[in-house]
């Protein structure tokens, strides 16, 4: 065997190939700094691997160290938090491939590799970053197998080799995930530091929802068990904002309400039933979306004072739950003071001349039905126009600009001034912000809802009636509400401005939508099995599969799909177990025969070697070479039972 | 510590223990011309880096319960069931191999031999990747391909005159993730002969007396008496390429050879030594006549060998001197 170096050409394309992989999820995560100096490092891996050079000293190693963990303290101020531990491991792996020189050094880079996949998979699971990471991974046993082959010669059949394993383990891997008992965190681990993301914020104010409008991002996708309600009717509720201070409108945390009004009472819901399972992307905010008025088994979801579903920890990654809707919740008692109270509660001074006009109006429509009735008239008949680029107002007198002089404005400005007014005309009233519509994909019969459907709308109080949804936007741009945005704006405007490569756009093209909805239909699939796969799932499951979960079957089922594994890999072994019975010397001969046999000479049936042989160098038809072969083959096959003796 | 177990004890312990385990081998792997590596002959353990996996896999399962994160339980979980896969296919990988005693080299005592074994693979379609034959003191990696056969050579050293059988030979495997090692022990049924280690006699040793081998030590500087025909045996170094230049048959010096007792290498020549001295000084002695291309003669207690010259003679008198006092092996 030739001279084998540890950093042989396969194991160096395998290692810097699996950690360019590897880091690929986490780019967007770690600062600039720490992905140039993971990239620089693989590339010096490279230099020294092409020319036997020194490696760095251990007193360089150890400033760089130092350097590395004092720039990650200043880049964080903390070491406790998912990033800047990452950002600690990223460039550990970096130092440790300086080093890098021995088979040791290898399987560490390629463990702390492992390590790199494992963190990505925390920062995202979507579909795309699972299947980079099980790229990865295959490169990283790639690596591994390369290096012991112990051959400087790059082969195919290395990844062949890993990718095999990998499929024989999937179906026990398979067993596992759904066998292994789900247990509750053991200790609380530091959570990511809070980028902003794109989506939906508990406050609103003039514009806020606009800027949601330029980007196709997915914010959630819905399953529905059976027809999905029309467009129009698809409301979907995040977040209530009753807390108006003359400005803006904010959501009421929790806390901040009183003791008794944290409870939802019993409200009973009737209307048709809708059952859906939503898989929701990150948002970093406690709330879920759902049609109104939802319900939900799912562990850890509960259910709000305000109707709405909400979870207790921020969001970090997908999130998957079940949620049964009604359309109508009966509801006759009367509001609560307090809770009258937040929601007509109305800075005094603010839009005189709003004021002033449902004095008037209000003069005209007496019940609270008729007055919004109006007000939604006024909207239609008037020349109000809808637009994602309206121009900005003066904050303090907003609904007073808004209503009477620039009459442009998007969903959050028509539901703003709308709130407004019934607040002034004694009615509780608050905007409602969500999404609204959301594409439907007929392949799995869901809905998928994007940034761009972001919206919000107002909910009155009639007594006896309960909350009502009122949605200005829809007297002002119907097709909005029936349609979606891209239908409602006028041409030239910002519709995904920030998407410009989104797929959305090239919808119409009949291949790239039907791939487009078949992506999506495996995306929901990928997410709602593993992402929503969670302690009552997973009970479900084994109840379905085993009627009873006790322990006995538990531990029956999972031996017996140890079997899983080691069918496939017996029959996969036993071919390479084909032993022939033939001797080296037996096999030898055995080929040349079947060379004779092509060149027409058959040997008879019982024919010794030398009768053969005989034969062949009468034969014109046989080479010279042959038959000096068949002579070789003839001697050895003799020769051979004597050699078995060494003396 | 000290008092409970002396050193002495916890030394006889070891030395049961790995007595024991030795038999224990011996009867598992007895020992044959050839072997073929079966399931009862190997054995498979986590190797080092196998164990820092398992260490990984444990921390991977932590952060997939503290974080809850399903795809990081799926890669644990994919992870761990590779390691069994690659328990089976690092199994697979010595399965099936056929061992082959070779030739062992006959060397001089405190030498190293060289010891061949081939190595067959019968299976049709799966190699046998980067095994690693050691001994001690030398060790080879190999790989042979399928339905293929390869032939290696390993160094031992002899250490004592004699026949001596090359001990067992570990084979190891650590194919393909290097997170198992796979292992068995090879005992093959091959031997190999151990001259005795030349020493030159110290003049005092010698034994004078009447005209026994007196000039042994003056032989060097022999005078150059003629030539005679080649034989088959003829030491090389001997030819004389001049005349053979100049298309003369081939022809070989003749030394003058004293034609007393000088040409015996005898057993009692010695005034003092123990036996494996002498051998060891006969040896010598030999080795030098044969290197000059004198003829000489050995007289043991119970063996003589008359005088001659030439590689079989040569080897004839080590072996003698080899064998001297043993109960010579069937070979």
């Amino acid at each position: 065997m030739t001279a084998f170096s540890v950093l042989s050409t396969p194991v160096l394309i395998g290692l810097v190939s699996s950690l360019l992989l590897a880091l690929l999820p986490l780019y967007s995560e770690l600062p600039g700094w720490v992905v140039f100096a993971a990239v620089l490092a693989i590339l010096e891996l490279v230099r020294l691997q092409r020319r036997t050079q020194v490696r760095p000293g251990r007193a360089l190693r150890v400033a760089l160290t130092l350097a590395a963990v004092t720039m990650v303290w200043f880049q964080y101020r903390s070491f406790i938090g998912l990033e800047p531990m990452v950002a600690l491991l990223v460039l550990g792996v970096s130092l440790k491939l300086l080093e890098c020189a021995g088979e040791r050094d290898v399987y560490q880079v390629v463990f702390l590799g492992l390590f790199l996949v494992a963190t990505g998979f925390l920062f995202s699971q979507s579909l795309p970053i699972s299947l980079v990471g099980v790229l990865a991974l295959a490169i990283l046993l790639t690596t591994l197998v390369s290096l012991n082959r112990r051959s400087n010669q790059w082969l195919w059949q290395d990844f062949r080799l890993a990718v095999l394993m990998l499929l024989l383990a999937a179906p026990l891997m398979l067993v596992m995930f759904v066998f292994f008992p789900r247990i509750a965190p053991l200790w609380s681990v530091p959570n990511m530091s809070g980028q902003a993301i794109t989506g939906m914020s508990d406050t609103l104010a003039p514009g806020s929802v606009a800027k949601l409008g330029r980007s196709a991002e997915v914010v959630f996708r819905a399953r529905f068990d059976g027809d999905i309600p029309p467009a129009a009717q698809r409301y979907w509720r995040g977040v209530v904002l009753s807390d108006f201070d003359g400005e803006q409108w904010q959501s009421v945390p929790w806390r901040q309400l009183p003791e008794e009004e944290r409870r939802l009472q019993a409200p009973s819901y009737s209307g048709e039933l809708l059952n859906y399972r939503v898989v929701q992307e990150p948002t970093r905010q406690r709330w879920l979306f759902a049609l109104p008025y939802a319900q939900s088994d799912t562990a850890g979801v509960f259910e709000t004072v305000d109707y709405r579903l909400a979870v207790a920890e921020p969001l970090e990654s997908q999130f998957a739950y079940d949620v049964r809707s009604q359309a109508v919740a009966d509801s006759a008692e009367p509001l609560s003071t307090w809770r009258h109270k937040l929601e007509t509660h109305l800075p005094a001074t603010a839009n005189p001349r709003t004021r002033q006009w449902v004095s008037t109006v209000q003069n005209q429509y007496a019940t609270p039905e008729t007055l919004a009735e109006a007000i939604l008239k006024y909207f239609r008949e008037q020349a109000f126009y809808y637009t994602l680029q309206p121009q900005p107002l003066n904050d303090s007198d907003f609904v007073d600009a808004f209503l009477f002089d620039s009459r442009r404005g998007f969903c959050e400005h028509y539901a703003y001034a709308f709130a407004v007014v019934m607040r002034m005309a004694g009615i509780p009233a608050r905007v409602v912000a969500g999404y609204q519509g959301g594409e439907v994909n007929p392949l799995n019969n869901s809905v998928v809802v994007r940034q761009f459907d972001a919206h919000a709308w107002t909910e009155i109080w009639i007594a006896g009636r309960g909350w009502l949804r009122i949605d200005p936007t829809a007297a002002v741009a119907p097709e909005r509400i029936e349609l979606g945005l891209e239908a409602a704006l006028p041409n030239a405007e910002s519709f995904l401005v920030d998407s410009p490569l989104s797929v959305y756009r090239f919808r119409h093209l009949a291949l790239v939508n039907w791939l487009r909805l078949r992506y999506d239909v495996m995306a929901y699939q990928w997410q709602s099995f593993i992402v929503g796969f969670d302690n009552d799932r997973q009970i479900n499951l084994l109840e379905r599969w085993l009627g009873k979960v006790s322990t006995d079957r538990y531990a029956t089922v999972f031996l017996l799909s140890w079997a899983l594994v080691l069918v496939p890999l017996g029959l996969i072994l036993a071919r390479s177990r084909q032993i022939s019975r033939l001797s080296f010397a037996e096999r030898s001969f055995k080929n040349l025969c079947r060379k004779l046999r092509a060149r027409g000479l058959n040997r008879m049936p019982g024919e010794t070697p030398r009768a053969l042989l005989v034969r062949a160098e009468n034969d014109p038809r046989i080479p010279v070479s042959l038959r000096q072969a068949l002579t070789e083959a003839e001697l050895q096959l003799y020769a051979s039972r004597t050699d078995a003796n060494p003396h | 510590m000290s008092t409970l177990f002396p050193a002495d004890l916890l030394h006889r312990w070891r030395q049961q223990i790995l007595a024991r385990y030795g038999q224990w081998l011996k009867r598992r792997l007895p020992a044959a011309a050839s072997v073929v590596l079966q399931n009862r002959r190997l054995f498979i353990f986590p190797s080092r880096s196998g164990g820092l996996f398992l260490v990984v896999l444990a921390l991977l399962l932590l952060l997939a319960i503290n974080y809850q994160s399903n795809l990081v339980y799926g890669l644990a979980f994919w992870l761990f069931t590779v390691f069994i896969v690659a328990v089976h296919f690092t199994h697979a990988n010595l399965m099936g191999l056929r061992v082959s005693a070779g030739s062992v080299e006959s060397v001089y005592a405190g030498q190293l031999a060289r010891c061949t074994l081939t190595l067959d693979c019968s299976s049709r379609h799966r190699a046998h990747t980067a095994l690693k034959f050691s001994w001690p003191e030398s060790s080879c990696w190999v790989s042979v391909p399928a339905q293929g056969r390869v032939s290696i050579t390993l160094e031992r050293r002899v250490i004592a005159r004699g026949w001596y059988q090359p001990p067992r030979v570990k084979v190891e495997s650590w194919y393909p993730l290097g997170l198992l090692r796979c292992w068995s022990f090879i005992e093959l049924d091959w031997s190999g002969l151990g001259w005795p280690k030349p020493e030159q006699p110290s003049v005092t040793t010698h034994l004078a007396s009447a005209g026994h081998g007196a000039r042994w030590h003056q032989q060097g500087g022999d005078d150059l008496t003629g030539f005679r025909d080649y034989r088959e045996g003829d030491p090389l170094h001997r030819v004389s390429w001049r005349s053979f230049a100049r298309q003369q048959p081939l022809q070989v010096r003749q030394f003058s050879t004293p034609q007393s007792d000088d040409m015996w290498l005898s057993w009692d020549q010695f005034e003092t030594g123990t036996q494996e001295q002498r051998l060891s000084w006969l040896c010598w002695l030999a080795i030098r006549r044969d290197a000059s291309g004198q003829a000489y003669g050995l007289r043991l207690p119970n063996v003589v060998i008359q005088p001659g010259t030439g590689d079989r003679h040569r080897m004839r008198v080590l072996r003698e001197l080899a064998l001297f006092g043993e109960v010579e092996t069937p070979s």
